[in-house]
């Protein structure tokens, strides 16, 4: 199906901008000009852009295939599950298995192949041990640590 | 005279160029890797330089901050994220370049562009500093107001497709601007409950978001291409001179570049974003090709990259004479120059000339390594991007999300990255495309703070309008920001004509036959 790029646009944006409008009636006159300023424009183009949309629509596809489409949607999921797991299994873990996984994953005909196991283990032990030294080590960056091995006292 | 070749003397000693040398590749190394910034690597580094004498702790200083002008941009050629916020006009003809296999030509241009920014503004800030100094303080709300106005202006050369769309873009963009708190009032906005959003978006966490991630879903998982861009880098030799070469037929490219980030430079607070995006519209406008731009073009690299490392020298001028940094790392400097009991202004330049000048010239040094290492490195850098991508996309996502939470140690910007990701991905699909909304949210505080400031002083002085912009930089500023409006239109109809006399003096020669 192709969508209408032009209505989808406007549409977003002026819901966009409505929102905004009604979380930000509280504000000083000073804090308010520049996000009432911004908001008209807002209004103004949104409005351009859905009339460009009735009269000469831009026509998009939005995924170029089924198999695109799932691949953007495994490969989101993935990513996804490895930022809710940063803060349960720390950084580190976390990160090592998100590496692991996602590498096997782009491997696609030989994932499941012993040498492409072990190669994708041991590129992801040196890349993430290497940065975690660098980040938390020398540059003192406090990255998160495990909440599910952390003691009481 | 005489500190000048004083100061190069000084640069020169084995352990002073050492420290320039491991400063400007320390530099390289913080500007390339998202998350890491000059600031960040000149405010660690400077604990290292207390127990140096001056002149040694300030040169090494220097080649941190020139390297981390040039390192930013190795990211924003090779994986479209750049490394700094400085670096986001790099992408724009930087990525492609790659994506044609042309990386290495992409990575000299900037380390050559780099080079040659830093020199022009190495020499205005060593023949020129006090009165340009003075010029800068001429920059008051309503100028700081227009020059953000002026730098929207490149949406309407940005926005390939449909301008409106484009100016639609940039307003969003300048409403996230408007997240945390307000610069006068101090009213806390669109934090939705989350006090981490009262400092508002960190910029180089949109950047990724909106650059980096949808490039990786789009092309790596979506099409799982087998490399990161479409073609191999094959590095040669003969490419550091075909570029430079290439680049030096371009005076005219080179100096305005230059001269734009200097300018911008030693107007406090603008910044080498604001640089590089000014310049790399002048280079897109002045340019007989200008459709060559954002497809993959060295000028475009060199217009971006020769403005941004201008603003380095640039943003010293202030510094070093009034003691008004002209930008972060600026800032970083002028405290390391306290901590070793120098005081900006006229002693600077007398009781302490000696060290002053070897700062100078340490700066105009490591321009020259910048553009030694950079375009041998480019051997080492372009072959990443040969790396098959199912081991560098993983890598670079693990990159992103360290280098969004270190800059705050906090998750929420790891998670506004990948929201910023999917609206990229999405907006990228529907042709919205997200580099107005990225100049949206950069310039965003430039004009919220310009405006109302200029209303408050404007109110009292007995009249906003006149305040605003009977101002001569200010009248300037109003002219540049019309002619950039306009000059696509211009554009188009000199196009039109041309293909007209084209087609008219085609029809007129058949006839003849």
């Amino acid at each position: 199906m192709r969508l209408n790029a032009d209505l989808l646009i406007s549409l977003f944006t002026a819901t966009l901008a409505g929102v905004v409008y009604l979380v930000t009636r509280d504000l000083s006159p000073y804090g308010a000009v520049f996000v009432d300023s911004v908001l008209w424009a807002i209004a103004v183009l949104s409005v351009l852009v859905f009339i460009k949309g009735l009269i000469k629509p831009e026509r998009i596809e939005f995924f170029e295939s089924v198999i695109e489409r799932n691949n953007i949607l495994t490969g989101l999921s993935i990513l996804l599950i490895y930022l809710v797991l940063i803060p349960f299994l720390g950084f580190l873990a976390a990160s090592y298995l998100f590496y692991f996984t996602f590498n096997v994953y782009l491997a696609e005909g030989k994932r499941f192949k012993t040498a492409n196991m072990l190669q994708s283990l041991v590129i992801c032990i040196v890349v993430v041990t290497t940065f975690y030294v660098i980040f938390h080590q020398f540059l003192g960056v406090p990255l998160p640590e495990s909440s599910l091995f952390q003691s009481d006292s | 005279m005489e500190l000048v070749v004083e100061g190069l003397q000084a640069v020169f000693v084995p352990a002073n160029f050492l420290l320039l040398a491991v400063g400007v590749f320390t530099g390289i190394l913080f500007g390339a890797l998202p998350g890491l910034t000059a600031t960040m690597g000149l405010a660690l580094l400077i604990p290292l330089t207390f127990t140096m004498n001056p002149t040694a702790g300030l040169i090494m200083l220097a080649g941190i901050y020139v390297g981390a002008m040039y390192g930013d941009a190795i990211p924003a050629i090779l994986i479209n994220t750049p490394g700094s916020p400085a670096a986001i006009a790099t992408t724009f003809d930087g990525f492609p370049l790659t994506q044609k296999g042309m990386a290495q030509h992409g990575l000299v241009a900037a380390a050559f562009a780099s080079a040659y920014g830093s020199l022009v503004a190495n020499i205005v800030l060593i023949t020129a500093a006090p009165p340009l100094a003075a010029f800068s303080l001429k920059f008051g709300p309503p100028e700081y107001f227009w020059l953000g106005v002026f730098g929207l202006t490149i949406i309407a050369s940005l926005s390939s497709g449909s301008m409106i769309k484009g100016f639609l873009a940039g307003a969003v963009g300048l409403l996230l601007s408007a997240v945390g708190m307000s610069p006068i009032g101090g009213d806390v906005r669109l934090t939705f409950g989350f006090p981490q959003l009262q400092a508002g978006i960190e910029l180089i966490v949109a950047l990724i978001g909106f650059f980096c991630l949808p490039e990786i879903l789009s092309n790596v998982v979506g099409r799982r291409r087998a490399s990161y861009a479409k073609d191999p880098v094959i590095p040669k030799l003969r490419v550091i001179g075909e570029v430079i070469v290439s680049l030096l037929k371009k005076p005219v490219l080179m100096l305005r570049s230059s001269a734009i980030g200097t300018i911008v430079g030693f107007a406090p607070g603008a910044g080498g974003n604001i640089a590089s995006m000014v310049s790399y519209n002048e280079a897109a406008r002045w340019d007989s090709n200008p459709e060559e731009f954002g497809k993959g073009t060295i000028k475009g690299v060199a217009a971006s990259e020769a403005a941004n490392s201008a603003m380095a020298p640039g943003s010293l001028i202030p510094l070093l004479t009034l003691g008004i940094p002209g930008s972060p790392p600026a800032a970083v400097i002028l405290g390391a120059l306290m901590l070793h009991g120098m005081r900006p202004g006229a002693e600077l330049f007398t009781t302490y000339a000696h060290v002053t000048y070897a700062f100078m010239m340490a700066l105009l040094v490591a321009a020259f390594l910048v553009s030694f290492i950079g375009s041998f490195g480019s051997f080492i850098f372009s072959r990443i991007i040969n790396i098959p991508s199912r081991f560098l996309a993983p890598a670079i996502i693990f990159m992103t999300v360290l280098g969004s939470y270190s800059i705050r140690n906090n998750m929420l910007d790891v998670w506004i990255m990948f929201f910023f990701g999917l609206v990229g991905f999405v907006s990228n699909k529907l042709k919205f495309h997200p580099a107005p909304i990225v100049l949206g949210l950069i310039l965003g505080p430039f004009v919220e703070e310009g405006l109302v400031k200029s209303m408050l002083i404007g109110k009292a002085a007995g009249g906003i309008l006149p305040y605003m912009v009977l101002r001569p930089i200010s009248l300037v500023l109003i002219g540049l920001s019309l002619m950039s409006i306009l000059w696509p239109f211009y554009a188009q109809w000199r196009a039109r004509r041309r293909q007209n006399r084209v087609a008219g003096s085609a029809g007129g020669e058949s006839q003849c036959d």
